[in-house]
């Protein structure tokens, strides 16, 4: 979360900076973040929090 | 007989086309191992996901599609034609295989299945290898296939920018602002893909295609939660509803058919009820581009064939080549009269989104690469036997067509272009004399090894 405020990432860049993370752990926490509604999206697809 | 996914996945095994994954295999490391196999994909164990398989790029190449069809490489498109023209209704049975297990209410969670993230830039993990079932109370069933993104456990996205009879129903009924019941089979037969990717008029059933291509009823069962069908040997289906939000929210990028990554859309939210599987399921991952190019190439083909014969050409062997994505480009020979090579070429040009079209005679094999340079250096004179034709429809997605120039909802137009390489008129057959090797059928090779 703190990173998609810092910065916009791909979807791709949120796994890669998860690598341990269990893939349906992962799917979970997204799932939450997506539900939260905070999500915005840069004209490329990438994913940011906030304007 | 009818078959199905799994029938399918024996016919690559025995023919050496099926490679199989012991090693376990993250989902997100899944289409990336698929990608660098010659042959299809069975993966036998993914992590955190001990009761399921995963199987892609099952048909990436023709030679895969021809085996899912049963006929050889050249005759995919006479093989669709006659499913198209016999079409045999599918058959209700009590129950199938693919409600050995049922999940509704929380249980029917998609984080339990092992949905791959599969591109670079994908907006999210993607189901790509989807059979999507609708109906409307005044067109009835329609069956379609449509990208979808994983949004939360109980959501995804739904690619419905394209026109299609399902955008029609989820637009009907939208406007009586009431949710578009679905359900999404994944894991069936090639041939129930074809027809899922057929544009067929809207009163025509496409199980009743897939089953004019099995030769036989596609079995269905009823939904648990949903008025609807879904072939009963399927290994995983979606039941749920398109909520009636209209093209909302976000939606992609995802790797698309043409090999170019895609833009963010605005689309409709699928939201999952019920997801009924095998005890052991295989999740089908339908691996871009090319596996799902191959499987829209019977269509164009047969579309050209069509084409071909309504503008009285006598067509050979049609192609439509990979490169061109099965798409935008058609390479037909013909038995040629006069004048011909340039009306099979407006014919070709006339099919959906096809932009180039290569015309030859009947002695040249279209699916040689190397005979086609041959007559297309041979007996080609640019002046006389190239047509472009400017300003017809172009489809978003090509960027040469600068799609972002036409403004927000604005349709881009293209070029065509179409080569004639017929022999022209005028220059007699004779001047094409191949050599022939001097007691070529005398003599072999091995004798003097």
């Amino acid at each position: 979360m703190e990173a998609l405020r810092a910065t916009p990432r791909h979807f791709a860049e949120v796994v890669e900076a998860h690598p341990d993370v269990a893939w349906r752990d992962l799917l979970k926490a997204w799932g939450e973040v997506r539900a939260a509604g905070v999500l915005g999206r840069e004209e490329d697809g990438r994913y940011r929090i906030g304007q | 007989m009818k078959r199905g996914f799994r029938d399918f996945l024996g016919a690559l095994e025995g023919a050496g086309e099926l490679k199989h994954v012991k090693k376990p295999v993250d989902p997100r490391h899944l289409s990336a191992l698929a990608a660098q196999a010659r042959e299809a994909t069975l993966f036998e164990s993914i992590a955190g996901y001990p009761d399921w398989r995963v199987a892609g790029a099952l048909v990436s190449t023709r030679k895969r599609l021809a085996l899912a069809m049963g006929c050889a490489e050249r005759d995919i498109a006479p093989r669709f034609e006659s499913g198209i023209r016999n079409p045999i209704d599918a058959r209700l049975v009590p129950d199938g295989a693919c409600q050995e297990v049922v999940w509704e209410g929380d249980g029917a969670d998609l984080t339990s299945i092992p949905i791959p993230l599969m591109h670079v830039k994908d907006g999210g993990p993607y189901i790509s290898a989807t059979l999507v079932v609708s109906r409307d109370p005044e067109y009835g069933r329609n069956v379609g296939s449509y990208r979808m993104m994983y949004r939360t456990p109980r959501e995804t996205g739904i690619d419905l920018v394209s026109p299609s009879d399902m955008r029609l129903y989820y637009q009907r009924a939208l406007d009586q602002k009431r949710p578009l019941e679905i359900a999404v089979a994944i894991g069936v037969h090639p041939y129930e893909m074809l027809a899922a990717s057929y544009k067929a008029p809207i009163d025509v059933d496409e199980f009743a295609v897939a089953g004019g291509l099995h030769g036989a009823p596609v079995e269905l069962v009823r939904c648990r939660t949903v008025d609807l069908e879904v072939p009963a040997d399927a290994e995983l289906v979606l039941e749920g509803e398109l909520l009636p939000i209209g093209w909302t929210t976000d939606e992609g990028p995802f790797g698309e058919f043409s090999h170019i990554t895609g833009d963010v859309k605005w689309n409709p939210v699928f939201r999952v009820k019920c997801i009924t599987h095998r005890r052991d399921p295989i999740f089908y991952m339908l691996q871009m581009p090319w596996e799902n190019d191959w499987l829209a190439a019977p269509v164009i083909e047969a579309a050209g064939l069509q084409a071909l014969r309504v503008a009285s050409v006598q067509p050979v062997a049609i192609r439509a080549p990979i490169g061109g994505c099965c798409y935008w480009t058609l390479v037909a020979s013909i038995k040629k009269r006069p004048g011909e090579g340039k009306n099979a070429l407006l014919a070709l040009l006339s099919v959906a989104e096809v932009k180039l079209a290569i015309v030859t005679d009947d002695d040249i094999n279209i699916y040689d690469p190397d005979e086609l340079d041959w007559a297309m250096t041979f007996r080609v004179q640019a002046d006389h036997d190239v047509l472009v034709i400017p300003g017809a429809r172009g489809k978003h997605i090509d960027p040469s067509v600068k799609a972002w120039a036409a403004g927000k909802g604005g349709l881009p137009t293209t070029a065509k272009l179409g080569i004639d390489a017929t022999i022209p008129e005028g220059v007699p057959r004779s001047q094409y004399e191949r050599i022939r090797y001097f007691a070529k059928d005398a003599v072999r090779l091995e004798d003097y090894l």
